[in-house]
């Protein structure tokens, strides 16, 4: 049936149109009503997912339900062995037979509803167990945290926790495995239980029967009212309603209904893009001194088997400059690199200040901001220099930057080892606080003061303070198809809030059956449907009025 | 200086005014017939709504930022979300129970916000260089409203299984015998009844259950739907959050703790909506998830703030003990 088909697609573009008034093409009518023939609406049917309405399709559902439910106790089983079958494939048309029948069978115990949720839960546990282990860590701190002789809660020791692979947990292959047969759950149940949905949900269709109406989870009956009012009524209220001679169909918010496959979709786009990611990626950090430069290829390192090194690798970075802002408080506020890619020529391709929160992006690399060090001191000492003090980065309150120089004054003979100077202490590049030969606290000077300080007789002028700045590098060909699937289930969240909602009616002599049905707003369906039916004009005059309507009526 | 003492005063009112709105709840919790106390408490709560909007306003004109910076504002802001959400259902003109749990919500968030626990984050503070992004007021306001809608749905279905359960009490004192046969006999007879009601809203007033099935179907249809919303807002904070550490860590996805106990507390409602669709899970089954959500959340949001450890340590506060 293409124009059904086509119907559908047209009415999936606009679900809210609001008052679309001219009633569809006859010619559909006639179709619909022969889909209502061929499938009669028994409630909603096949979809296991939905929302029963009636108790009669929860025996049926039930039926289902163990029908696929045996195997749950062996599913590792089951897959392997189709996949085995799988392996062996070609012998044969019995042997086609088999794989069909066990792929049918893995299909129907993946897209098991508990199976999925009980991986959900799986999931979810593992996760939480990643963030109360510490992750990472050499195993002789797992061998002193979780002693054999003294377990956590009298049995965990380090091998209930090296040998699954939960020191580094997020890429264990238990966490991974679980991931992965997720995904096969997703895809199961869209391609077993969500696509049939939408054909059930093609089964829109008029009926002829009040009792079934009246059986609906909405149900009222109007008396000495008309349907070609209601279906006004309906339409200003945003449904697409059709009309049939004496009986009317109307629905709104079908975007709804399947939405949920997009998110399942968007949910397997983000997982392979994940999956590119953690094989295809490149990743590398440096840290440089202002001034220097270095090559990409050779901080990169690859991260998996696909990575593929692309020939910018060969460009090369120089950092022009980095700076630092600071708050009125003297805690920074934001670092800067100043820097500039060359190609293999020599030839400057690109050039961009990079800030946290603001990479530069250059033929598939992205160089972020991350870190910061002090590299070096240029200091004056009595007009002579300036020399090039390093900093050597001090961990002395935890995880505070503190670095530390120190400046000779004495000529430096091997024979004596105590050789006394001037120490410089630095938290960051703007002040540095400079100590005598006895170690004691002489002042603080600024870099950009240009004012000398006297000390030991000797005047020190610090010229000035060179950062170093820290970058990260990556290659990613994961994150477009990441972003993908980022943008479709945001979309598609969105519209599975979308609440379906079906009505029928049937005008009855002079009164009106109406019965609707929704699968998410139960509350405000109800709500709405007394509003609407509270509007419809009551028609005071004879029933012949209402013969008139109905023979009229198209 | 200006700001502070507004802010102060501003606090003080929203706090003190639904201190009192809280009691006229109470008050007509036990006496149903005053309908001028109940006005009175819908206005109280717009007193509270403006004080908090003019708290966060104050400060975000004052430091300069948007007001998420710490879990002092954080906080507040929940209680505001939890405000919109109080809000909303009033609008459309619909009643609903939404309101009996905000509102000791939002007092609680309150308390707890301005509580002596946490003085010492009560000044705003300036932002490091990884939060100066267009995405914190995207991220972060869209994290605090999910968890603030999230928390109202599973505390929706918290009461629902409170109710089920203390009828299930009832039903234990009285007959002792093969209470487990009996109990899933009633549940059966209560099925078959919840079947028909929805067609025949009136016409069984002999039930003695009746208004009590009606609470828990409300109860029941609600948090469902306070739920999803909390969901699509839950997976926008995610995916923002996603987007914006793809622009300053470097990785869209780190697995620092804070992100997974996010994704954990996705996972627990999408096993919710999905447990939903089946019909012999709704009711209990997906109340009792809602509630393990509950907890969740609150360990996302507090628990991992107050361990201060991964990327997300901004909000973390020490202890007034150390």
């Amino acid at each position: 049936m293409p124009s059904a088909a086509s119907y559908l697609l047209l009415n999936l573009c606009k679900p809210f149109s609001f008052r679309r008034l001219s009633p569809p093409p006859p010619r559909i009518h006639a179709r619909r009503v022969h889909v209502s023939c061929a499938a009669p609406r028994g409630g909603s049917g096949g979809g296991r997912r939905e929302a029963a309405p009636a108790g009669a399709s929860k025996a049926k559902k039930r039926v289902v339900f163990f029908d696929a439910a045996p195997p749950v106790s062996q599913p590792g089983v089951e897959k392997a062995g189709s996949e085995k079958t799988a392996k062996e494939g070609g012998g044969g048309s019995a042997a086609l037979a088999l794989v069909r029948r066990a792929t049918k069978r893995t299909l129907a115990v993946l897209s098991n509803l508990p199976l999925a949720i009980s991986e959900m839960f799986a999931i979810a546990a593992l996760m939480a167990l990643g963030t109360v282990i510490d992750q990472g860590e050499a195993p002789s701190y797992y061998f002193e945290k979780f002693p054999e002789d003294n377990p956590v809660f009298g049995f965990i020791t380090w091998r209930w926790i090296l040998t699954p692979g939960f020191d580094h947990m997020f890429s264990s292959p238990v966490f991974l495995g679980l991931l992965a047969l997720l995904a096969a759950s997703l895809m199961a149940c869209t391609y077993t239980t969500q696509l049939p949905m939408v054909k059930v949900a093609r089964r829109w269709s008029f009926t002829h029967s009040g009792e079934r109406i009246r059986k609906q989870e909405f149900a009222d009956s109007l008396p000495r009212a008309s349907i070609q009012d209601l279906g006004v009524i309906l339409m200003g209220a945003g449904y697409e309603v059709f009309t049939k001679g004496t009986s009317l169909y109307a629905f709104k918010g079908l975007a709804g209904r399947y939405a949920p496959i997009g998110v399942h979709l968007a949910m397997l786009f983000i997982m392979a893009g994940a999956t590119l990611s953690a094989t295809g990626s490149f990743k590398g950090s440096v840290d440089v001194p202002q001034g220097l430069n270095f090559v990409i290829g050779d901080v990169m390192k690859p991260r998996g088997v696909l990575s593929v090194a692309p020939d910018v690798f060969n460009t090369e970075v120089h950092v022009n400059r980095f700076y630092m802002e600071y708050y009125d408080s003297g805690e920074v506020s934001q670092f800067y690199s100043d820097l500039s890619l060359f190609n293999l020529d020599g030839k400057e391709v690109m050039r961009k200040t990079i800030k946290v929160n603001d990479p530069l992006r250059y033929g598939g690399i992205t160089i972020y901001q991350t870190d910061w060090g002090f590299s070096a001191l240029q200091v004056k000492k009595n007009g002579e220099g300036p020399f090039n003090l390093a900093m050597a980065p001090l961990k002395l309150n935890g995880d505070k930057k503190l670095f530390g120089t120190f400046l000779p004054l004495e000529d430096q003979d091997s024979s004596n080892p105590n050789v006394k100077g001037i120490s410089m202490l630095a938290r960051d590049l703007q002040s540095i606080v400079l100590y005598d030969q006895e170690g004691k606290f002489v002042g603080v000077r600024r870099p950009s003061s240009k004012l000398p300080i006297e000390i030991n007789g000797n005047e020190i002028l610090i010229e000035d303070a060179i950062g170093s700045t820290g970058l990260d590098l990556k290659t990613d060909p994961g994150v477009p198809i990441v972003y993908a699937g980022f943008g479709a289930l945001m979309l598609t969240t969105c519209i599975s809030y979308l609440s379906h909602s079906q009505i029928w009616a049937l005008q009855d002599g002079t009164t009106v059956v109406v019965g609707g049905k929704t699968n998410r707003a139960k509350l405000e369906f109800s709500e709405e449907m007394n509003r609407l039916l509270d509007k419809v004009p009551e028609l005071i005059g004879a029933d012949e009025n209402v013969v008139d309507i109905k023979s009229t009526a198209t | 200086m200006l700001f502070a003492t507004l802010e102060h005063i501003l606090t003080h009112i929203s706090f003190s005014t639904i201190s009192i709105v809280i009691t006229i709840h109470l008050i007509t919790l036990l006496v149903r017939e005053l309908r001028g106390l109940r006005d009175s408490s819908e206005k109280g709560m717009i007193v509270t709504f403006f004080s908090i909007t003019g708290f966060l306003v104050s400060r975000w004109v004052s430091s300069g930022h948007f007001p998420l910076s710490n879990l002092y504002e954080s906080l507040i802001f929940l209680s505001w979300a939890l405000y919109i959400l109080h809000t909303i259902p009033k609008i459309q003109n619909s009643k609903n129970d939404l309101s009996t749990i905000t509102t000791p919500s939002t007092i609680l968030t309150q308390g707890f916000a301005t509580s002596g626990l946490l003085t010492e984050m009560h000044q705003s503070t300036i932002l490091v260089p990884a939060l100066q992004s267009q995405w914190l007021m995207m991220h972060v306001s869209m994290m605090l409203l999910s968890y603030a809608t999230l928390l109202c749905g599973s505390l929706l279905s918290a009461a629902l299984l409170i109710i089920r359960f203390r009828k299930d009490f009832d039903f234990f004192s009285k007959k002792k015998k093969k209470v487990f046969l009996k109990t899933f006999f009633f549940s059966e007879i209560e099925y078959l009844y919840a079947k028909r009601s929805p067609l025949k809203s009136t016409s069984f007033p002999a039930f003695p259950n009746y208004y009590k099935y009606q609470l828990t179907e409300r109860l029941d249809s609600w948090s469902y739907r306070v739920i999803s919303l909390g969901f699509t807002l839950l997976t926008m904070g995610i995916l923002c959050g996603a987007v914006w550490a793809n622009e300053a860590w470097g990785s869209y996805w780190n697995w620092d703790p804070k992100e997974t106990w996010a994704f954990i507390t996705w996972t627990i409602f999408a096993i919710y909506l999905h447990s939903r669709t089946n019909p012999n899970w709704k009711g209990t089954n997906s109340a009792l998830v809602a509630s393990i959500g509950f907890l969740i959340i609150w360990i996302c949001y507090f628990g991992i703030n107050l361990l201060g450890i991964g990327l997300h340590s901004y909000g973390s506060f020490i202890l007034p003990s150390k």
